[in-house]
């Protein structure tokens, strides 16, 4: 073989990964960051700003409800997903009757757009004749219709459920395909040993299962923090900019042709994301799992 | 055994909330579509079953309906093409090739991919607009590739790791050149894994929302998801029943798939997510 000619094959065949990654990407990423240290607005003359457009984040009380509602959503969602998705993937490792159907079924949430899916939900919410009021009225839930989307408490809640909706089958595909890693050995030994249901799914099912559900964890987080879809379709933000997503802030910005500004909120996002990311991977020795 | 209590209550109570949590919503798409009214839950009517919404979206030229499923199924299929391409090329060398700084690239490529798409979004428009692109195919197709050329190359790297190195090597000593070995040994070798990544690529394509609503304007560029969120009836009234049977007509293409290719979609998804 012949090292020197492999070597320039090489750069040939990773050329178009490279640069795609990096005009499509990379240089956007770059230009967001430079863009947040200048005033760019349409129609006035470019100017650099330093730390300004930051120090103005700072005093933004719109910019604060921002943040406060994307880490709450994230942490509302998040487990929720994970808690569910963990009982489904327990659900589809058994050998339930209609097992394929359960499978196929679980599937169909994550296939659909999540701006159509959320046209669905905004429906589903519907004050006078939506099928969540229709379902409080008939099971008997509440006396009088819940108002979903005119108080931000129901938005809040709203926007989490057409979200857990939406991901937790990629949690559950992700955790199910954990749980068939586990050897059967694991269990059978457990049972020998006397060890009930709960039993061995607190003591073999998650220890095995915790590098995968670190995946999970972290892939969903980092989502949920950047939600757009959804609160654009379902809230478009309100009630009163209470479910104003951090992306969702960061794009009215940048729609009203402040660019400078909008990429500060963009920062500000990626920034929150990495340090969440950092976190997690500290957490849990996950990057001892990848290596 | 894992088998042991195949029909336990809890399980099967989970079953059913899985079941339901799943289809509910999807259901009640499939069955506004078909209502003659969208309060028929709640009014005084009842459900009347008509085909007129599908009929209106259909024909009516006004919703352009069919442009942006054009526009759609184009876009996203050229960007999955492309992506898978790159990602082939590039994953070959990755699993083959000596090259310095291997997982440096792969983990720059995933770290690409958890950037918001809102901080790229301005800067693609800036782009597009100075190429005079937007409103166009290409200035939804490029940025497209870009987005989901990471999750391609992962899963496509994870696959041509499994293929044993003995066939290049094999390949080598009667005198085929890298690229002759990528298309003639391995590709056919690993058609199976090219057409999950391409159906996971073109999924991820076809939802994808923000950078659709900032780059077209109107149907000659304009995607599904964005023609199906920004769809509003005259007179502030929301045509619910369109809205619906053109999420059902949308959608069906997409669930067929992901059903009929399952198995696929799951490897795909959890070779993007799990090492290996």
């Amino acid at each position: 073989m012949k090292p020197a000619q492999d070597s320039r094959t090489a750069l040939l065949f990773l050329l178009p990964l490279l640069l795609t990654v990096l005009i499509f990407i990379a240089a956007p990423v770059a230009g967001t960051i430079v863009e947040s240290f200048f005033r760019d607005v349409t129609f006035l003359p470019r100017r650099f700003l330093g730390v300004d457009n930051f120090r103005s984040l700072l005093a933004d009380r719109s910019f604060h409800q921002s943040v406060r509602f994307t880490l709450l959503f994230t942490f509302a969602s998040v487990p929720l997903e994970v808690a569910l998705g963990l009982i489904f993937a327990l659900v589809l490792n058994r050998p339930l009757p209609g097992r394929g159907l359960l499978r196929a079924a679980v599937l169909v949430p994550w296939a659909i757009p999540a701006a159509v899916s959320g046209r669905t939900f905004e429906l589903i919410y519907n004050y006078s004749y939506g099928l969540a009021n229709y379902l409080v009225l008939t099971l008997g839930v509440s006396e009088a219709p819940v108002n979903w989307l005119g108080s931000s408490y129901g938005a809040f809640a709203s926007l989490v459920i057409a979200d857990a909706w939406r991901t937790t089958p990629f949690v559950a595909i992700i955790l199910l395909a954990g749980l068939s890693a586990i050897p059967d050995e694991l269990y059978d030994q457990a049972t020998i040993d006397g060890a009930t249901g709960l039993q061995q799914f607190a003591r073999v099912t998650l220890p095995l299962l915790k590098p995968v559900l670190t995946v999970a964890l972290l892939f969903r987080t980092i989502d949920a923090l950047r939600v757009f879809d959804v609160a654009y379709v379902i809230t478009g933000g309100g009630p009163g900019g209470s479910t104003n997503a951090l992306s969702l802030y960061g794009y009215q910005y940048f729609l009203s042709g402040d660019f400078g500004y909008g990429s500060a909120i963009s920062v500000v996002l990626f920034a929150l994301a990495l340090i969440l990311s950092i976190f997690y991977v500290r957490l849990s020795g996950f990057g001892r799992v990848l290596t | 055994m894992k088998t042991e209590r195949p029909g336990s209550l809890p399980m099967l109570v989970a079953a059913i909330f899985l079941l339901i949590f799943c289809l509910l919503p999807f259901g009640y798409m499939v069955l506004t579509s078909f209502a003659r009214r969208p309060d028929y839950l709640r009014g005084n009517e009842g459900l009347t079953f008509t085909l007129e919404n599908y009929h209106d979206i259909l024909s009516a030229q006004s919703l352009h309906f069919l442009d942006y499923l054009r526009n759609s199924l184009v876009i996203s299929g050229l960007s999955a093409a492309c992506a898978v391409a790159i990602a082939a090329l590039a994953a070959y060398a990755l699993t083959r090739l000596s090259i310095p700084g291997k997982g440096a690239i792969l983990f720059g490529v995933l770290a690409a991919s958890l950037f918001p798409q809102v901080s790229l979004v301005s800067y693609l428009f800036k782009m597009m607009n100075a190429l005079g692109w937007i409103n166009t195919w290409p200035a939804l197709i490029l940025p497209y590739i870009g987005w989901v050329l990471p999750l391609s190359l992962w899963i496509l790297v994870s696959y041509f790791a499994q293929i044993p190195l003995d066939l290049d090597r094999a390949a080598l000593v009667d005198g085929c050149s890298r690229r002759q070995i990528l298309m003639r040994v391995i590709l056919p070798v690993a058609a199976p894994g090219i057409f999950s990544t391409f159906l996971l690529a073109f999924i991820f394509a076809f939802n994808e929302f923000l950078f659709a609503l900032v780059l077209s304007v109107d149907h000659r560029a304009r995607t599904i998801p964005v023609g199906i969120a920004l769809f509003q009836g005259l007179h502030g009234q929301i045509p619910w029943g369109r809205i619906m049977a053109a999420s059902v007509f949308t959608t069906l293409p997409v669930v067929a798939l992901t059903l009929f290719f399952q198995r696929r979609i799951v490897q795909g998804l959890t070779r993007g997510a799990i090492k290996g």
